[in-house]
């Protein structure tokens, strides 16, 4: 007979709520847990307590009718929770808390408890009293998301440490490519150089020296790559500079004279070195031809980005080509190595009487040629 | 020319090596030794005193050329260019070397830079343009009074 239990202990209450008090009976028979308990009698013991504080944790009114309220705790009750309740009552404020308490069957629960003092006129504390909701499936419910959130984190700091460290293998990786790369040409270079020193027959000879200049001008490719940390584009203009003056020097010749005209223009990386050879092809042979017996001048280089195209030209104030025409009938080595090289850049090349000297033209399409400012 | 320099060659490719030797030998100069790792070729500074000495590097058997050239700072007196594939690795102050030159070189670049150097260490400053593919740490541009740019 709880009910009727409930009742008389409503009777016993000192306060002035009395038995036939709506209130009181509102309290008796809500769904929602509900204690007072005495703070002048010795620690502060429950003397209030409804059905449903009974039926939420387990136990029978006698057995705990007249304790305190810390047999609702157990071993993962935050300790910290426990004494802002106790400060909280101590300081005779109210409070709500959610925290963690067990039933008689040892089952832990979340309680959001809150706690409001009750006091007469001359604001002596007379009972507490507190209500209390199972809010077990909400608080699961914030630490599962809370717990997903933390273990997302988790993964996503895990992921991009190892996206890092791909990455940073992975340019390890081509700095060291690169390195053999360079290392691998200067060694080509190196034999062809030594071997050219041993030739003693002058055809032989300027044979292998031409060589020599194709494979530093693939050299020189290949040290103007990735110094911009770019792997994708390279530098025509700087690239021009190098080859050209490296030409000059090669010939011994200080009374030529170097020019340069050149706009920045970047190429896709896998065209650079068929365009080097192209023009490593070209200089060779204008300055093999136009400077002849010591005839000073001037070489001037210009790479003049277009909207279709970038044409790279070449041109100098020597004695010119006597033999322009018949150049097509020629079928030397370097000038099929031109042909062949232009086909696989899809470039057109011109040579004409510039009057004085030779131009030439090397006219790239614009899907191999990417000014920089595009970028 | 003036007074041959004394050079020392620290390079781990035998081949690179002979390439350089001729170069040098081609240009007038002296070589004094060459060695393919590091401790080798810190001996022979300590030895040989060059007022050159050209390293790579990454020298044999793992070793680096950065001891050479910490060492050629610690002599004193010798100037220190490394010949190297991998520059980017090098802090702004080339770990004590006076310059780097990148490879691949092409012969007549080489030959520049020499022409270069000889003119740094001989009758500072040299009065031709920093040659292509070389790169001068700060403290060698003030020592050879270089005009900044």
């Amino acid at each position: 007979m709880e009910r009727d239990d409930a009742w008389r202990q409503t009777d016993r209450l000192q306060a002035e709520t009395g038995k036939g008090d709506p209130f009181a009976a509102a309290v008796r028979g809500t769904r929602m847990p509900m204690i007072i308990t005495d703070p002048r009698q010795a620690d502060n013991p429950i003397v209030y307590v409804n059905d449903a504080f009974l039926s939420l944790t387990g136990y029978d009114r006698d057995e705990i009718m007249g304790q305190n309220c810390r047999f609702l705790q157990g071993p993962e009750t935050d300790k910290g929770a426990v004494r802002q309740i106790r400060e909280a009552t101590e300081a005779k404020r109210d409070i709500a808390i959610d925290v963690l308490n067990y039933r008689k069957d040892g089952t832990p629960f979340w309680n959001a408890l809150y706690i409001s003092p009750v006091s007469n006129e001359a604001g002596e504390v007379l009972y507490y009293f507190a209500s209390q909701v199972d809010v077990t499936d909400r608080i699961d419910a914030h630490l599962k998301t809370w717990s997903e959130k933390e273990h997302f984190e988790r993964e996503v700091a895990k992921r991009t440490r190892e996206l890092s460290e791909a990455l940073a293998a992975k340019t390890m990786l081509l700095h060291e490519v690169d390195h053999r790369v360079k290392n691998n040409l200067q060694m080509v270079a190196s034999l062809l150089a030594l071997q050219t020193r041993t030739i003693t027959d002058p055809t032989a000879r300027a044979t292998m020296e031409d060589m020599l200049k194709r494979v530093e001008a693939l050299g020189t490719v290949h040290r103007r790559l990735y110094q911009s940390n770019d792997v994708e584009r390279f530098d025509v203009t700087e690239f021009v500079r190098d080859l050209t003056s490296d030409l000059v020097r090669g010939l011994g010749r200080n009374d030529i004279r170097l020019h340069f005209d050149v706009e920045a223009v970047e190429v896709p990386v896998a065209k650079a070195p068929p365009i080097a050879l192209v023009l490593n092809e070209i200089v060779t042979n204008v300055l093999r031809h136009a400077f002849p017996d010591g005839r000073p001048g001037r070489l001037s280089i210009a790479v003049i980005p277009g909207e279709t195209s970038i044409v790279i030209e070449v041109k100098d104030d020597g004695v010119g080509m006597p033999d322009l025409d018949q150049r097509s009938g020629q079928r030397s080595f370097g000038k099929r190595l031109i042909e062949t090289l232009a086909r696989q850049l899809n470039a057109s090349i011109t040579w004409r009487a510039a009057d004085p000297g030779t131009a030439v033209h090397v006219r790239l399409p614009r899907e191999s040629a990417v000014r920089s400012e595009t970028r | 020319m003036s007074e041959p320099l004394r050079v020392l060659l620290v390079e781990d490719e035998a081949l690179i090596l002979m390439q350089l030797e001729m170069l040098l030998e081609d240009a007038g100069h002296l070589i004094v030794g060459t060695a393919v790792r590091a401790e080798e070729g810190v001996a022979l500074l300590r030895e040989t005193r060059p007022d050159l000495v050209f390293v790579d590097l990454r020298l044999a058997d793992g070793s680096s050329g950065v001891a050479v050239a910490q060492a050629a700072l610690g002599i004193g007196g010798i100037t220190c260019v490394f010949i190297t594939a991998n520059s980017r690795q090098l802090t702004g102050d080339l770990e004590g070397a006076a310059a780097v030159i990148a490879k691949p070189f092409s012969g007549s670049a080489l030959e520049d830079t020499l022409a270069f150097l000889e003119q740094a260490l001989r009758r500072p400053p040299p009065d031709m343009a920093v040659p292509h593919g070389m790169r001068i740490a700060p403290i060698a541009r003030a020592n050879w009074a270089l005009i900044e740019g």
